[in-house]
């Protein structure tokens, strides 16, 4: 199978304005830069202002996958529709591909796929393919055959012809990676692109990811499927109530704090652990016992006292620290420290009162 | 100039699969049929009602057409967030909501040009071949008046809700026909009221410059400067509201 730039054929016709790496410093790799980036709004009759991003500040790199983490309401389809110049920004600023963003120069090698995404009733998915590829600047044969490539990639081939409103949920979804896809664009921006989904077309999904990124295209995407970042993501930024709480690699994240074991044991007669072990945790099932250590670098010490007590060790396995175990670390350590009573997280986050 | 372009098929493309607009086509087909059937009991009249009657009917499916497609022709997308889609895409906010504009246009200008070439079929078994140019100038000027109302219409759509763009759009509509009354009726009234009402029936669209149906009806065309002049208060007005519309939407937050 060739990759995702090799199914999609057609040319970009030269653009009215400059854009990719010739316009841009040599020194600037970042595929988007966010600074300070925040977001207020406010209500049209009380004036109350209520800070949806508070100000952030993260840079995506060129190439690999970026993963914007966190709860509903955290801010993140907000950040990505500043970044599109769909929402003007309160504060702050962001260049895609080294372009202010929000303008129609910084779009011009950008795809973007957004959270359940809503289509053109009367048009066929091959007719919304073209239009979407006009759009993106190609021309009317260029436009019409990536969008017969890529309505086959994203297993819609036999529903080309037919109305948009008569697809699936997940049949839109597809269609609306098709639509990211069409352009070619060398920036990705997928706002919860597992949603509606079945496993199977999670699988697709995240396979047509990987290859982006084999490719070389930077894909920018917000999930609530912490699994889905884990296994796709070189970096996360975690949104919590429109402040970054952590931005960084998958590796340095995780390798944060302590990374535990767990020992599987058939015991001979009672098992009991040494005092040193106080802290390790035991489950029986089956005849067998599960030891968890927080602490991995005592499992080897562990493992010789079972052996010397004639139980039968029968795995070890280390235990690496999960995104999800993070995850809910940042967002149980977010509530002690701040001693903030945990809002709901679909609520918006503070309000205050504006001035007129 | 593109993206414009591709913007205006898209909606045109949309609008002409939407069954609304298939209902007032096949209303207007058959008031425009029906027209030519009260015309032997019209005791002498029946030529000159069936034009006029034909040309009223053709006024009222282009502002049907404008007033049904055009006031939720943008507010739609923005509810049901396809405009994520397209405004994702490297064009302006301008581009597209002129290009909105041109697809309602388009839209409204070929069903305003199939009533027509009805209306002239009628207009020849009751009047004989002498009327189809009058009409062609007739069926232009309603095309030209709806222009106008659907920069209008796109220009509320853009910043109201369906509902009022609606009201606003048939309030102007209304109302464009009576501006010189409106004159009229200001000079008789003192005071900042009488120059508020002034102001305002300068800034109403003049529609009744596009008003031929009296002298259609009765087999008369216009002049070439009328033509012209029309064509020229329709550009006018037509830019005005565009660009008006532009500058709201381009501050507006698409949430």
């Amino acid at each position: 199978m060739g990759t995702i730039l090799q199914l999609v054929s057609g040319t970009r016709p030269a653009m009215m304005v400059p854009s990719g790496p010739a316009h841009r410093p040599a020194s600037d790799r970042s595929a988007v830069r966010v600074d300070g980036l925040g977001k207020d709004f406010r209500h049209h009759w009380t004036r109350r202002v209520k800070t949806a991003v508070e100000a952030v500040s993260f840079v995506v790199p060129e190439g690999g996958a970026f993963g914007l983490l966190g709860p509903n309401g955290a801010g993140k389809t907000t950040t990505l529709r500043m970044l599109l110049g769909l929402l003007p920004a309160t504060r702050g600023h962001a260049r895609l591909l080294g372009q202010p963003a929000g303008t129609p120069e910084s779009r011009v090698d950008v795809g973007f796929l957004p959270e359940n995404p809503y289509f053109y009733d009367h048009l066929s998915g091959l007719e919304f393919l073209e239009y979407s590829g006009e759009l993106a600047g190609l021309g009317r044969a260029a436009a019409c055959a990536q969008a017969r490539s890529l309505i086959e990639r994203v297993g819609l081939g036999p529903s080309a012809n037919v109305r948009l409103r008569k697809y699936s949920k997940g049949m839109l979804q597809r269609a609306g990676l098709a639509h990211a896809l069409m352009g070619r664009p060398r920036l990705l921006f997928l706002d919860e692109p597992m949603t509606g989904l079945d496993p199977i077309g999670r699988h697709e999904v995240s396979e047509l990811m990987r290859e982006l990124k084999k490719d070389g295209v930077t894909v920018v995407f917000s999930s609530h499927i912490l699994h889905d970042v884990e296994t796709l993501c070189d970096r996360v930024a975690i949104l919590r109530a429109g402040r970054l709480l952590a931005e960084g690699t998958m590796d340095d994240l995780l390798a944060r704090g302590e990374s535990g074991a767990e020992i599987v044991v058939v015991p001979r007669g009672t098992l009991a652990l040494p005092p040193e072990f106080i802290g390790a945790t035991m489950e029986a099932t089956g005849g067998r016992v599960r030891i968890a250590l927080a602490d991995g670098g005592r499992a080897s010490a562990l493992v010789s006292w079972l052996v010397a007590h004639g139980h039968e060790v029968q795995a070890l396995v280390p235990r690496r620290r999960s995104l999800e175990d993070l995850f809910m670390e940042m967002f149980q350590g977010a509530h002690n420290v701040g001693g903030e009573p945990e809002r709901d997280a679909d609520a918006t986050p503070r309000v205050r009162k504006a001035g007129r | 100039m593109n993206a414009i372009f591709v913007v205006a098929r898209g909606t045109f493309r949309e609008a002409v699969r939407d069954r609304v607009l298939f209902l007032v086509l096949i209303f207007g087909g058959a008031v425009l049929v029906l027209s030519r059937v009260i015309s032997p009991i019209a005791l002498g009249e029946g030529p000159r009602i069936t034009v006029d009657l034909g040309l009223s009917a053709l006024g009222l499916i282009g502002i049907a057409i404008v007033v049904l497609v055009g006031t939720q022709l943008v507010h739609k997308e923005i509810e049901r967030r396809t405009i994520h889609i397209v405004l994702s895409r490297p064009i302006g906010r301008g581009q597209y909501l002129v290009g909105k504009w041109a697809g309602l246009a388009a839209t409204m200008a070929t069903a305003v040009a199939a009533m027509t070439v009805i209306l002239m079929a009628v207009g020849v078994s009751v009047r004989g071949p002498s009327i189809v140019g009058p009409l062609i100038q007739a069926g232009f000027m309603i095309a030209c008046a709806n222009v106008v109302l659907a920069a209008l219409a796109v220009l509320f759509s853009s910043l109201s809700t369906p509902v009022l763009s609606v009201l606003y759009t048939l309030g102007l509509y209304a109302t464009g026909f009576w501006t010189n009354d409106l004159r009229s009726f200001a000079a008789q009234i003192p005071g900042f009221a009488g120059e508020a009402l002034r102001v305002a029936s300068y800034v109403v669209p003049n529609l009744e410059i596009f008003n031929l149906r009296s002298q259609v009806a009765h087999g008369e065309g216009t002049t070439l400067l009328h033509l012209a002049l029309a064509v020229g208060y329709a550009a006018t007005y037509t830019a005005a509201a565009l660009s008006l519309a532009v500058v709201a939407f381009e501050r507006r937050e698409l949430k």
